[in-house]
Parts: C-alpha cells; sequence; structure tokens
C-alpha cells in the first residue's frame, strides 16, 4: 500500500517536475511545438507511475522494474498520440524518457572511478570501487529497462506508429 | 546534392540521388533505422523501383532497381550534419507519405523536401531557458532543494550558452561538450563552497545532465533492437564519447575548484 499523504504530494510533485523536465529536453530535440504538450503528458503519466510504484510495497517496488513499467506507459501513450498529432511515436517517447534517466547513479559511478584513480590507500580504493561498480550496474540495468519498456510498444503497434504522419490515416 | 546536379541527370539517377540525400538528413536528424527504411522504400515504391540502403558512419549509400536488368541506380551522400531534429523528421515522414498517396511528380517532391529541411525552429533564447528550467525541474526530482535547483538553472544557462556558441562557431562538438560541462561543474561547485544549498551532490549531479546524449542511446537501442546493429553501434559510439568528454569536464571542474565531493 501506499501512504496516502506521501502519494498525492509527491505524485503532483513528480508529475509537474517530469512534465516540465520533458517540454525543456523536447525543445532541444526540436520537437514539433504542438507535440511539446504530450511530451510533457507522457512524462508526468510515467514518472508518476514510476514513483506510485516504487512506493508501494509490491514486488515491483524496485527501481529497475518500476522503470521498465513505467517506460512501457509512455511508449503507449506516444504511440497512441502521436497518430493523433501526426508526429513520429519517437519524437514524443524519447524525450518523455529522459526525466527517468538515472542521473544519481551515474554520477556516482564517475565518483567512484574519481576516487580509485585519486585515492592512494588501498582500502579506499576497494571502497571507490564498489561504489563505482554498484552504481554502474544499476545505471545500465536502469537505461536498459527504460528502453526495452519504452521502445516495446513502438514495435508491437508498427503500424500504427509508422503510419502517424499519413495525412489519410485518421 | 543540389537541384542543378539532379536536373542534369536522367530520372532514375535522379531518384536515386533524391533518396540517398533523404536517407542522409533522416539519418543526420535522429531517426531511426526502421523509420528510414520504410520511408526510402515507401518513396521508391511509388516510383516503380526498389531500394537497398547502406548506412556507414560517413556516407549512406541507396542502390534503386527497376523492373529491368539494366534499370539499376547508386548514389551516395553524406549524413546531413543537422543534429536531433524532430521537426525535420516529421516534415520528412509526412513527404514520404505524401509522395505515396498523391502520386506526386519526382519535381514537386524534390521541392517539397527542400522546404521541409528548411523548417523554423524556436529561438535559441527560448530553447536555452526551457533547458533550463528542465534541468531545475530534473534537480528537484533527485531530491534538490530549492537552492540547488537555482544553481543547477544557472549552470545550464551559462553551459548551454557556451554549448551553442561553440557549435554556432563550428568547433568540434567533443570539445564543446568537454569546455559546457567544465563551465557548469565549475558553478555547482562554486555553490557547494559557498554553501548555498543542503544538497549539494544532487546540484553538481544534475549541473551537466542537460547534455547526457539521451536520445542517441534510445537510438542505439531501437536500432538494436530492428538488427541494425552496425548503425546501433556508431550512434553508441557517438555517445559514449559524448558522454565521456562530458565526464571528463565535470572531473576537471571538481579538480580545479577543490571540492571535497560527498560522494
Amino acid at each position: 500500500m501506499v501512504e496516502p499523504s506521501l502519494c498525492w504530494t509527491g505524485v503532483a510533485e513528480d508529475a509537474l517536475f517530469a512534465a516540465m523536465a520533458a517540454i525543456g529536453f523536447s525543445s532541444i530535440s526540436h520537437t514539433p511545438r504542438h507535440a511539446f504538450f504530450v511530451c510533457g503528458f507522457a512524462a508526468a503519466v510515467g514518472h508518476s507511475l514510476r514513483f506510485l510504484i516504487m512506493n508501494g510495497s509490491s514486488l515491483l517496488s524496485g527501481i529497475v522494474v518500476a522503470s521498465f513499467i513505467a517506460a512501457f506507459a509512455v511508449g503507449t501513450i506516444a504511440v497512441i498520440f502521436s497518430r493523433i498529432i501526426r508526429v513520429p511515436a519517437e519524437a514524443c517517447l524519447f524525450p518523455a524518457l529522459l526525466p527517468m534517466i538515472p542521473g544519481m547513479y551515474a554520477y556516482r559511478a564517475i565518483g567512484g572511478l574519481v576516487g580509485c584513480v585519486t585515492t592512494p590507500a588501498l582500502g579506499e580504493v576497494n571502497a571507490n570501487f564498489i561504489l563505482m561498480g554498484y552504481n554502474m550496474l544499476m545505471t545500465m540495468a536502469i537505461v536498459l529497462s527504460l528502453i526495452i519498456g519504452g521502445n516495446a510498444p513502438v514495435f508491437i503497434f508498427k503500424k500504427m506508429s509508422f503510419q502517424a504522419t499519413r495525412q489519410s490515416f485518421l | 546534392m543540389n537541384d542543378t546536379i539532379y536536373n542534369n541527370v536522367c530520372p532514375g539517377s535522379r531518384l536515386a540521388g533524391f533518396i540517398a540525400e533523404y536517407a542522409a538528413w533522416l539519418w543526420g536528424c535522429g531517426a531511426t533505422c526502421e523509420r528510414i527504411d520504410k520511408n526510402i522504400s515507401r518513396i521508391a515504391g511509388s516510383y516503380g523501383y526498389q531500394v537497398n540502403l547502406s548506412i556507414l558512419p560517413g556516407s549512406v549509400t541507396a542502390v534503386i532497381s527497376g523492373s529491368d536488368a539494366a534499370d539499376h541506380f547508386v548514389a551516395c551522400h553524406s549524413p546531413a550534419p543537422c543534429g536531433i531534429d524532430y521537426s525535420v523528421n516529421t516534415a520528412l515522414s509526412a513527404l514520404s507519405w505524401r509522395i505515396c498517396d498523391r502520386n506526386m511528380p519526382l519535381d514537386t517532391a524534390i521541392s517539397e523536401f527542400r522546404a521541409a529541411t528548411a523548417v523554423r525552429h524556436l529561438n535559441p533564447v527560448v530553447i536555452i531557458v526551457l533547458t533550463s528550467l528542465a534541468n531545475a525541474s530534473f534537480c528537484r526530482l533527485f531530491g534538490g532543494d530549492a537552492a540547488a535547483m537555482s544553481v543547477v538553472f544557472a549552470a545550464t544557462l551559462a553551459g548551454y550558452f557556451v554549448k551553442h556558441s561553440m557549435l554556432c562557431h563550428h568547433i568540434d562538438v567533443r570539445i564543446a561538450f568537454l569546455v559546457s560541462a567544465f563551465v557548469s561543474s565549475v558553478i555547482c561547485s562554486g555553490s557547494i563552497l559557498q554553501g548555498w544549498s543542503s544538497t549539494p551532490d544532487v546540484a553538481l549531479a544534475t549541473g551537466v545532465l542537460y547534455l547526457i546524449p539521451g536520445v542517441p542511446y534510445l537510438n542505439a537501442a531501437a536500432d538494436l533492437i530492428s538488427r541494425n546493429y552496425l548503425c546501433a553501434l556508431c550512434r553508441a559510439m557517438d555517445a559514449v564519447v559524448l558522454t565521456a568528454m562530458l565526464s571528463a569536464g565535470l572531473s576537471v571542474g571538481i579538480f580545479v575548484m577543490k571540492v571535497n565531493l560527498p560522494w
């Protein structure tokens, strides 16, 4: 069960900031302006879904599984809305996935690496190596789950994804 | 390849040249290989040809073949250096469907292609502000406080401005990433030394995240799934090199500022 107080404030905040992040990253990759809303919406749903799963007490509450489920949801939203706004599904999907990139794990992995090559004491090198290894593995596992989960709907609903920009499709 | 060259050759060669340039633009703007393949097959099919495409890091080669055994044409084009651009991707994908559904003459298709690749973008200042807001939001998602968000906003603003300016002056993208990451990390490190934020590690970690080449990584994975291994490897290596450059810039910034890090 998710704690109610944690749930609503946390989910709303998560959704808001994820949407802002996705819209910003959409602008970097020159996503068409009329697709910004879909990017923000998909990111808000995906990130808050991951937040809810991770704050639950089920077997799925690990960040890797939660990321996969959330990415699948983002991919499904992107594929469905790409038909309506006539934009390739990837144009909405990829910016919407970026807020779930495991930046802190990646940062700690770099920290471990820097620690390994700058610390003279062997004991500290071991600790830094474990820090680097753990965080690097977590980063790779989360990114992999995001990639597979996000791309799966594009390949499952292939016809819908690749005909999205066709004017006579609807 | 420009239109003057297209006009001086036979229709089959013109079509091959157009398809090679179209594919080079899609590849350059970050379309997945499956999309490129479907789009060019659709275009070639509309003119009664089949197409085979070969994408290598430095060139895109299209071989089109008609019903006659002698009806083969080859054209090669360099990838368009436009960076990730979903507006162009969208316009070119829509063009392929218009060519197919309306039996569009090749001349019209080429002129519409020119218009599609000249699509207007948001003002760079708006992009810089939106990116800075996005990175500050990222900081909040990772648990940063208001001070950390402000620092990340400023660091992103400065770093992205440096990156944009360097790319406008045609400086190598890897150098641009290194310098931008350095600038952003120096600003974030300065805030740590001043003790402005109670979450300095989050500020430092998210200050350079706007540089992570997330779309190339995702494209590489999509190419891997569609069994375009060479293109996947090419995109992944490009992304790894850029990630290494931003990591180097971040590390140098931390060393220069002599920050004692809370990893």
